[in-house]
């Protein structure tokens, strides 16, 4: 009988190589710098004990050490000694937190993140052009910004719920927490170009043809307005991805 | 016969929004007066709703309830949600635009601003709530006025698959549509009619400001569906 699928020796023994402490201070760290990033960890929250941390998340003390150490290098934790010491959450400021993110992501990642946000909201767009009511689609005439605002936040924040709204729309409950998950994990990063005036000034438009497209049904026209939003975001943020690397 | 199922498929829309109507009741009473004997901050909202809510809560065909304030109603907060929900009924306390720790603004959801515009009893959906559940839902939602000035909405949601599990036994019955105050589908015993799809041809869906109406197909399949049940009745 012969071996039906060869499988390289190195292969092999990658495979079964025992996973080790070392990739578990990394998924450590991970762990809890998203949670930190995210806010569920709040500033000044008092982290466990390094032994606490190794019980509780099932790794040894000096794994959680190594964890500890490194987010203590990415200024996300503080330790304190002596009486009321401990190791605290040091929240990171919004803006630092998505250029750090830009900064470590590789442009690959950046355009696999672009391209799963960019079909899911594409498709929402279609589905919310079929199945909106008229009512509901003036509701959204609130999230369009006046083109001469200057609040950057606002953009950000009312453009996120444009395309939460739209989500919402499709009347699926699973494609909206996906745009909820979509929208906390890569439309932070989409939304760093609305810093720009000019960028401001053509989502606008944009914006606004995404809705007349939804009142009147349009489904290629919701679909392209989106497409050639996100399209055009991607592009930007791409450039300043350049830029926050060198 | 039909008759008579019809009474139940009636008979439980209102057992459960009748239940909703006469908690949501309670709290603007108990809400008016802590709002009218003086300034109310978040922590006092909360307190004092929280028994009262968690034991109406129980209800297990309920997804949340409690009660949210009017922008500046309370002294400490602009925008609050005194609001528990899901299995473990989590409270809720303030809704954020995911990825930022900006407060959603839920002033325009339909569930705040049309009983806001009406002073009336609403129900909302079904629609997709981003802001509190992430669920399929019906949101029913009464204001509260203390002096005259609106402080707030009581309201309570249900899944649309909750009322699918409950209504649906009875509409097939009755080959009924349980449609809202739009005429939109909530549960149809016609397969082919999905949740929120417009009935476009119910001329009259909900007679006399009714919130929910269940409709019949005619025989033949034409001409208008006709309402055979209602609520509030």
């Amino acid at each position: 009988m012969a071996n039906p699928r060869a499988i390289t020796s190195r292969a092999r023994s990658a495979i079964f190589a025992p996973i080790g402490d070392e990739g578990r201070a990394v998924r450590v760290e991970n762990r809890l710098a998203e949670a930190i990033r995210s806010g569920v960890l709040a500033d000044g929250d008092r982290l466990p004990s390094e032994l606490e941390l190794a019980q509780m998340l099932g790794v040894a003390t000096v794994t959680a050490r190594e964890a500890l150490v490194s987010l203590r290098a990415q200024g996300l934790v503080v330790t304190t000694r002596g009486r009321g010491g401990g190791s605290f959450v040091r929240a990171p400021d919004p803006g630092d937190v998505v250029k750090g993110r830009l900064a470590t992501m590789s442009r690959v990642e950046l355009r696999d993140r672009a391209s799963l946000y960019l079909v899911v909201v594409t498709g929402c767009a279609e589905l919310a052009a079929e199945r909106a009511a008229p009512d509901e689609v003036e509701d959204l005439q609130d999230l369009l910004v006046p083109v001469d605002e200057e609040d950057v936040g606002r953009w950000r924040d009312a453009e996120s719920e444009l395309y939460l709204s739209v989500a919402a729309l499709t009347q699926s409950a699973r494609l909206t927490r996906e745009v909820v998950r979509q929208e906390a994990d890569f439309g932070t990063l989409l939304r760093v170009p609305l810093s720009e005036p000019d960028f401001r000034q053509a989502s606008a438009g944009r914006h606004r043809a995404l809705v007349a497209a939804l009142g009147s049904g349009d489904v290629a026209a919701a679909r392209t307005s989106v497409r050639d939003h996100v399209t055009h975001a991607v592009e930007r943020l791409t450039e300043i991805h350049e830029v926050v690397r060198q | 016969m039909n008759i008579d199922v019809s009474a139940d498929c009636a008979v439980r829309i209102e057992q459960h929004f009748g239940s909703i109507l006469t908690e949501l009741e309670r709290v603007r009473a108990e809400v008016g007066a802590l709002f009218a004997a003086g300034p109310v901050d978040s922590d006092h909202l909360r307190t004092h709703v929280e028994a009262g809510t968690l034991a109406f809560l129980q209800d297990q065909n309920l997804l949340g309830g409690g009660f949210v304030a009017a922008p500046d109603a309370l002294s400490d907060r602009r925008l609050y949600l005194a609001w528990w929900q899901g299995p473990g009924r989590d409270f809720l306390g303030e809704a954020e635009v995911p990825g930022t720790r900006d407060a959603i603004d839920y002033t325009r959801q339909s569930w705040f601003r049309v009983p806001e515009r009406t002073g009336q009893l609403h129900v909302a959906g079904p629609y997709v709530d981003f802001v509190c559940a992430d669920e399929y839902v019906m949101t029913t939602t009464l204001p509260v006025y203390a002096d005259g000035r609106l402080v707030g909405v009581a309201g309570a949601d249900t899944t649309v698959e909750t009322l699918e599990r409950m209504l649906l036994p009875g509409l097939r019955e009755v080959r009924g549509t349980l449609v809202n105050a739009h005429g939109r589908v909530v549960v149809s015993a016609d397969p082919h009619r999905a949740t929120g799809e417009a009935l476009g041809t119910v001329p009259d869906a909900a007679p006399g400001g009714r919130l929910l109406a269940v409709v019949q197909a005619t025989a033949d399949g034409h001409g208008a569906p006709k309402p055979i049940a209602g609520w509030p009745a």
